[in-house]
């Protein structure tokens, strides 16, 4: 008895000490636990401002960073297009209690809307029906406190072009869901897509002066269209870049090919005797002419099946300078007789003319050369006929003809870097071409004396081509007139080339219809661009410009 | 009586209840504030583009060249209007020099 007592204590003791093994196990257990706990609670309940901040800016970088599409700059930073919240006004019939009362709360804010229309719309079957595709935030406001039932406001997004067609070939348009489909829109899809900006170098006050003026000539001489560049001489960066006709930007979807029709960039034309600047540098360059060397220009040259004449006929053998201010074909032929087909080619190649622009837009028209190396397609590229360009390749092939022969290309970025460019020219070169240019303007023979601006010596090249038929030939009575220029010519800081297509009128020429809007448009930005004007007393006035002897028709006058 | 582990078990239990409420209360209402500073912004930020776009559509150069024209009577600057410094002193000494 006293055994089994002894043994029946003995496992109660165990068992109690096991019970309180356990208890102490999970005790701690419990205790670990709720510390744990305790104390991811404490942290937690002193959370500071700093980490909803952090928390704040993650939620933000998701979902509010990029809501809208990146807005497009002039280089000033004006605003050329972005994109703005709009609201549409849309409602349910179904919804409506009383459609009479209705139509005349709608009429009292929008007094346009079609009585008719709204009862048609408010009595259709339909559960939801559009009213007006954009409505103002004012008018937003109206309606939500005239309190109409059934009325459903929806916001969406919508790409805005304030200047409306400023620059509109430029800057392009986008579709309807908001993908780029033209110009810097176009160019620039995937940057402004994910919110950036792009600022470009268009310069909103000339771009609208250039056009301005443009379109003053254009109307005057009812003409069909035009372009006008106006480009840094130096890198090239495009301060105006006008097509004409243009366009409403924030009309795009309603308007015809022939508007949105970039004629700078996409056009390709003959532009007749502006190329024979190239012609006159390509043999200043070569050895094979001496700068002093004549041409017989007196009788018309016959080559093969064709006569090339003068407009403006000479009895006398002329000089390179000469030949370019009088404009003389057969001079031009003369001299592109003796460089040759290989070096021609390879200077129209070397400043880009017979490429595509490497122009930051989408529309980019390919240059047209015929490159069958007789002697008849040498002697017409030498003065523009055989060769189709963008006014915008001319601007750029004068760019690189006065600046010391260094390559220009176009860009419609602002560089903040300087690029270095290949040389086509020697220095010597483009000072004499800058001074042939120059007399082209001032000399009283010349052929561009309409574009003389006082006191910002400006320097040309003019060109009357007959327009291309696209069946073939061309027509006798339309021409493409252009003028490609630089100024101030003693220090060359800007290339203005102004193309006109299908002038009507007795004068069709490039001196009487594009000269004049040249001189305009340099006397309407010059102060713009801080260029100020030059006396004969001015210090630097004839620096960088050669005299040369021009003699006009009565052979003896020298300027 | 109750024992020194039960009581601290039952009074972690408590002090993690009402944390745990205060917490969720907390984050409630910060997520709130979050949502409404999300809305103010984009509205803001609507607001804005609005704004920007406006001021861009009355700075439109045609427009400024018609204020200029027809409320300020203002023209375009001529060469002549524009004088080098140098210029102006060798006028005004001609000037002098003639009137002396």
């Amino acid at each position: 008895m006293s055994f089994l007592h002894f043994q029946n204590n003995n496992t109660q003791k165990n068992d109690l000490k096991m019970r309180r093994l356990k208890l102490l196990i999970c005790g701690a257990l419990l205790f670990i636990a709720f510390t744990t706990i305790g104390y991811r609670t404490v942290s937690l309940a002193g959370l500071d401002d700093k980490t909803v901040r952090n928390s704040f800016r993650s939620v933000n970088s998701k979902n509010l960073i990029h809501p809208f599409r990146g807005n497009i700059l002039d280089r000033n930073n004006n605003l050329l297009a972005t994109t703005v919240n709009i609201s549409s006004l849309n409602i349910n019939p179904q919804e409506v209690l009383d459609v009479n009362q209705t139509i005349l709360k709608l009429k009292k804010i929008f007094p346009k809307l079609n009585r008719e229309k709204l009862l048609q719309k408010l009595n259709s079957n339909k559960k939801h029906v559009q009213i007006l595709r954009e409505i103002s935030p004012r008018d937003h406001v109206s309606l939500l406190k005239l309190g109409i039932e059934a009325l459903k406001i929806e916001s969406s997004k919508k790409r805005i072009y304030p200047n409306h067609s400023l620059a509109s070939h430029v800057l392009g348009n986008t579709d309807i869901d908001g993908k780029g489909i033209a110009g810097i829109e176009k160019k620039f899809d995937k940057v402004l897509a994910n919110g950036g900006d792009i600022s470009i170098s268009i310069h909103s006050g000339i771009q609208h002066i250039t056009k301005t003026l443009l379109l003053e000539q254009i109307n005057q001489f009812k003409a069909e269209g035009g372009a006008g560049i106006i480009m840094d001489a130096k890198n090239g960066e495009i301060y105006a870049l006008v097509s004409l006709p243009d366009y409403n930007a924030n009309n795009y979807n309603k308007l015809l090919d022939n508007k949105l029709f970039n004629k700078a960039t996409k056009g390709t034309y003959e532009l007749g005797s502006t190329l024979k600047l190239i012609t006159a540098a390509v043999a200043l360059e070569s050895d094979l002419i001496n700068e002093n060397e004549v041409f017989d220009v007196s009788s018309p040259l016959r080559v093969s099946s064709r006569t090339i004449k003068d407009y403006h006929p000479l009895n006398y053998a002329i000089s390179i300078p000469e030949v370019v201010v009088h404009s003389s074909n057969i001079g031009s032929a003369k001299i592109a007789e003796k460089f040759g087909s290989s070096t021609q080619l390879k200077y129209l190649k070397s400043l880009g003319l017979m490429d595509k622009l490497s122009l930051e837009l989408p529309e980019l028209g390919k240059p047209q050369v015929r490159t069958d190396k007789k002697l008849l397609t040498t002697m017409t590229i030498s003065y523009g006929h055989g060769i189709s360009i963008t006014p915008t390749h001319l601007a750029s092939a004068t760019a690189t003809i006065v600046n010391d022969g260094i390559r220009v290309d176009p860009t419609l970025l602002i560089s903040n870097s300087v690029k270095k460019n290949k040389r086509i020219f020697s220095k010597k070169t483009s000072k004499t071409m800058r001074s042939i240019m120059r007399l082209v303007v001032s000399n009283k023979n010349g052929t561009a004396k309409q574009a003389e601006a006082s006191g910002y010596l400006v320097g040309g090249k003019t060109g009357t081509a007959e327009k291309t038929n696209p069946a073939g030939g061309y027509f006798k009575k339309q021409n493409i007139v252009t003028l490609t220029s630089a100024f101030p010519m003693n220090n060359p800081r800007f290339i203005i080339t102004v193309m006109i297509d299908n002038p009507k009128g007795s004068k069709r020429t490039a001196g009487w219809v594009a000269a004049p809007v040249v001189n305009k448009i340099v006397t309407r930005i010059a102060p713009v661009l801080n260029i100020k004007p030059q006396t004969k007393s001015s210090v630097g006035f004839s620096k960088n410009l050669l005299k040369f002897k021009i003699r006009g028709k009565d052979k003896g006058a020298i300027l | 009586m109750i024992k020194y582990p039960s009581f601290l078990v039952v009074f972690l239990m408590i002090f993690t209840a009402v944390s745990l409420y205060q917490i969720k209360h907390f984050i409630t209402k910060k997520e709130i504030e979050l949502a409404e500073t999300n809305k103010a912004i984009k509205t803001t930020r609507s607001d804005l583009h609005i704004l920007k776009a406006e001021l861009s559509y009355l700075k439109r150069p045609d427009r400024l060249e018609q204020i200029a024209k027809n409320k300020l009577n203002m023209k375009g600057i001529l060469p002549i209007d524009i004088w080098n410094l140098k210029d102006l002193v060798d006028a005004t000494k001609t000037f002098n020099e003639s009137g002396s």
